[in-house]
């Protein structure tokens, strides 16, 4: 029987309103839409730039760099050391040569190591980077060859047998053309080579050691106990400890300005919204003062008011934070994803911000409403002394 | 039913005290049409809104059913506008965005009633417009709306300040006498200053700079209107 009713009609709920003027609606709910969709997507390519170096240089998680500083000699020194303590495990621990290029990323050309492996490591450390296949070869002993991994390959526009380091390139110089003679499946970001290609070839003429824990949490317990055991002593240490440090000192100040500009740039569009929304109400004086004389209680229309004004707010963040998504998610595949570009899509801090411009709209809309209904006199409007 | 007990409403205008009422008293009956007659300016609106507690008045008291108005909170006020008052104003405000029918639905305390709320349309002539919203209306059958509007809660009283105002002597007379004949015994106080509008009234109260000139029965306005025509007609210079 209540499945034939027709549904009955509610005249004062907020929806009709909203629906019924979309005239003044739908505008307000694009300014949002568009403030959110203009922070989340400055947040989102501002943060894409910390992000890239945690991910290039994510490998660096997998692994521990101690190389000697001014004094090429303590070397073995350290190998020793690593292989003395007692107190992280240690797999394997090899000695290499690295070399310096580049690779591209949305703010430019950053350095690069590309690392010399004996032979005899090669393979371990392609597996320690979670390479899941390896197309093509190992570099052979002593030649100018090289493996990269498919995100390196895709960001600097490499095949198999293209030039990854030459004579000419003096971002990635060789005195011979090195080849790459294979591309590993893996996410991570890596170039290596034979260690006697390297010695050869390239400064600086220091061995390094890689040392790798077992698991993850043995590799960061291992990063501690090398920054304590050889803290003052002229041996030079990076793992990723030392590159997320590094970031996040270098988007300190950075991230300080972004902060203040989305901080006028959410109070410009919130003050242009509320104003609008008082505007709105402010035409809409002679239905609260009637609704009001008819007997509808102050607190009734108030948060109805107030209804309408989070619907729409709430409404143009959804519609704001859906449409950004999707214009990230077009924008990473088309122009960042060709070049290994890397960018979070789903980045909490960004929608962070964006909540800003709903919340301080809000406050403001909220707050004139309160303002105008504390003291209204419904008889000054029905009597038309006001309006 | 409403009673006003030596009530003024005392307005504060740039420092100068205006009197819009001075100690009125007044009852409103069950079921009768109350006129409230005056000149511009004499306090007719201000005597309405103390009535119906749209103003609380500045010496004396309004009774509704015995319970001072003033001593409610504004809440308690407003509930009672919506459940046992009915407004018609001057201008027929409507909710723009609105249809004829909505509109009605605004007023009223109690359950959302659509039928009776076109049933009410209908008796007013409006039963083809009940979907138009208020700017595809006329003066007329805007005002007319309002009227069903007042009448929708089934209010005790319905409070009319001077609703005839903005329309048309024929389509003031017609939102008059549908008000009176819809208002199914409730009272009904219309203010207005135009005495022919007052044709049906049982009762009519004069006004003047926020007094109380006399309250009269209608039966009795016809007696004397009986004798002052004889009066005319006595010493009629022209005869
Ligand atoms: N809000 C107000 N402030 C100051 N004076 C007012 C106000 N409302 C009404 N008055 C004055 O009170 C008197 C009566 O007004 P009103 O009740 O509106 O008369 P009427 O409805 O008979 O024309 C007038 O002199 C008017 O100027
Ligand atoms: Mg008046």
């Amino acid at each position: 029987m209540p499945s034939f009713r027709k549904r009955l009609p509610r005249p004062l709920s907020p929806i009709t309103y909203l629906v019924r003027n979309p005239g003044k609606t739908v505008p307000l709910t694009a300014v949002i839409l568009l403030a959110v969709l203009l922070i989340a997507g400055v947040v989102a390519i501002m943060d894409s730039i910390p992000y890239s170096i945690r991910t290039i240089y994510g490998y660096s998680r997998l692994l521990l760099f101690a190389g000697p500083r001014g004094e090429s000699q303590l070397t073995q020194e350290i190998v020793e050391r690593f292989q003395r303590q007692k107190e992280v495990p240690v797999e394997r621990i090899a000695v290499v040569r690295a070399a310096p290029t580049v690779v591209r990323s949305i703010v430019g050309k950053w350095p690069f190591a590309i690392i010399g492996f004996e032979q005899k490591d090669l393979a371990y450390a392609l597996g320690r980077m979670g390479t899941r296949r390896l197309e093509g070869r190992l570099p052979k002993q002593g030649m100018a060859e090289a493996v990269v991994s498919e995100p390196v390959a895709r960001n600097r526009g490499l095949k198999i047998g293209s030039v990854l380091m030459s004579p000419d390139d003096t971002d990635n110089f060789s005195p011979f053309p090195v080849k790459v003679v294979g591309i590993a499946q893996s996410d991570e970001w890596f170039m290596f080579a034979d260690k006697d290609y390297i010695r050869g070839n390239h400064f600086p003429p220091i061995d390094v050691v890689l040392a790798f824990a077992p698991t993850l949490e043995d590799q960061v317990r291992l990063g501690a106990w090398a920054r304590s055991e050889f803290k003052g002593e002229r041996v030079q240490l990076l793992s990723f400890y030392e590159v997320e440090r590094d970031a996040k000192e270098m988007f300190r100040i950075l991230y300080a300005i972004l902060n203040v500009v989305i901080g006028i740039l959410v109070s410009v569009i919130a003050l242009m919204v509320a104003m609008l929304m008082n505007i709105h109400q402010g035409q809409r004086l002679v239905e609260f003062g009637l609704l009001q004389a008819l007997g509808h209680t102050r607190r009734r229309l108030l948060a109805r008011s107030l209804t309408e004004a989070s619907l729409l707010v709430v409404v143009g963040w959804i519609l704001g934070v859906a449409l950004s998504f999707g214009l990230l998610a077009t924008f990473k595949a088309i122009l960042l994803d060709p070049q290994a570009f890397a960018m979070q899509l789903w980045n909490p801090q960004a929608m962070a911000y964006t909540v800003a411009v709903p919340a301080v709209v809000l406050l403001v809309a909220c707050g004139t409403v309160v303002w105008r209904f504390r003291r209204f006199d419904p008889v000054g409007i029905v009597e038309r002394r006001l309006v | 039913m409403i009673r006003a007990e030596g009530a003024s409403l005392i307005y504060h205008d740039h420092g100068r005290e205006v009197a819009a009422c001075r100690d009125i008293h007044l009852t409103v009956r069950p079921g009768e049409f109350l006129g409230i007659l005056g000149p511009s300016g004499s306090g007719k609106s201000s005597l309405l809104y103390l009535l119906c507690g749209l103003k609380i008045p500045t010496h004396g008291r309004v009774l509704f059913d015995g319970r001072d108005l003033a001593a409610m909170a504004d809440d308690e006020r407003s509930r009672l506008r919506l459940g046992e008052f009915g407004f018609v104003f001057q201008q027929p405000y409507l909710v723009g965005y609105l249809s004829a029918l909505e509109n009605v639905l605004t007023a009223g305390g109690g359950r959302t009633d659509p039928d009776h709320a076109l049933g009410l349309l209908d008796r007013l002539g409006l039963a083809e417009k009940a979907h138009r919203l208020p700017h595809e209306l006329s003066g007329g059958e805007r005002q007319r709306v309002c009227v069903a509007r007042a009448l929708y809660g089934r209010p005790r009283v319905v409070f009319a300040d001077e609703p005839t105002a903005a329309l048309d002597r024929r389509n003031g007379e017609q939102v008059v006498r549908l008000m009176n004949e819809c208002r199914d015994g409730g009272a009904l106080v219309m203010v207005t200053h135009d005495e022919h509008m007052l044709e049906e009234a049982d009762r009519i109260v004069r006004l003047d700079d926020g007094e109380i000139l006399s309250v009269e029965p209608r039966e009795g306005r016809w007696r004397e209107a009986g004798i002052s025509n004889g009066i005319f007609r006595e010493p009629d210079p022209l005869r």
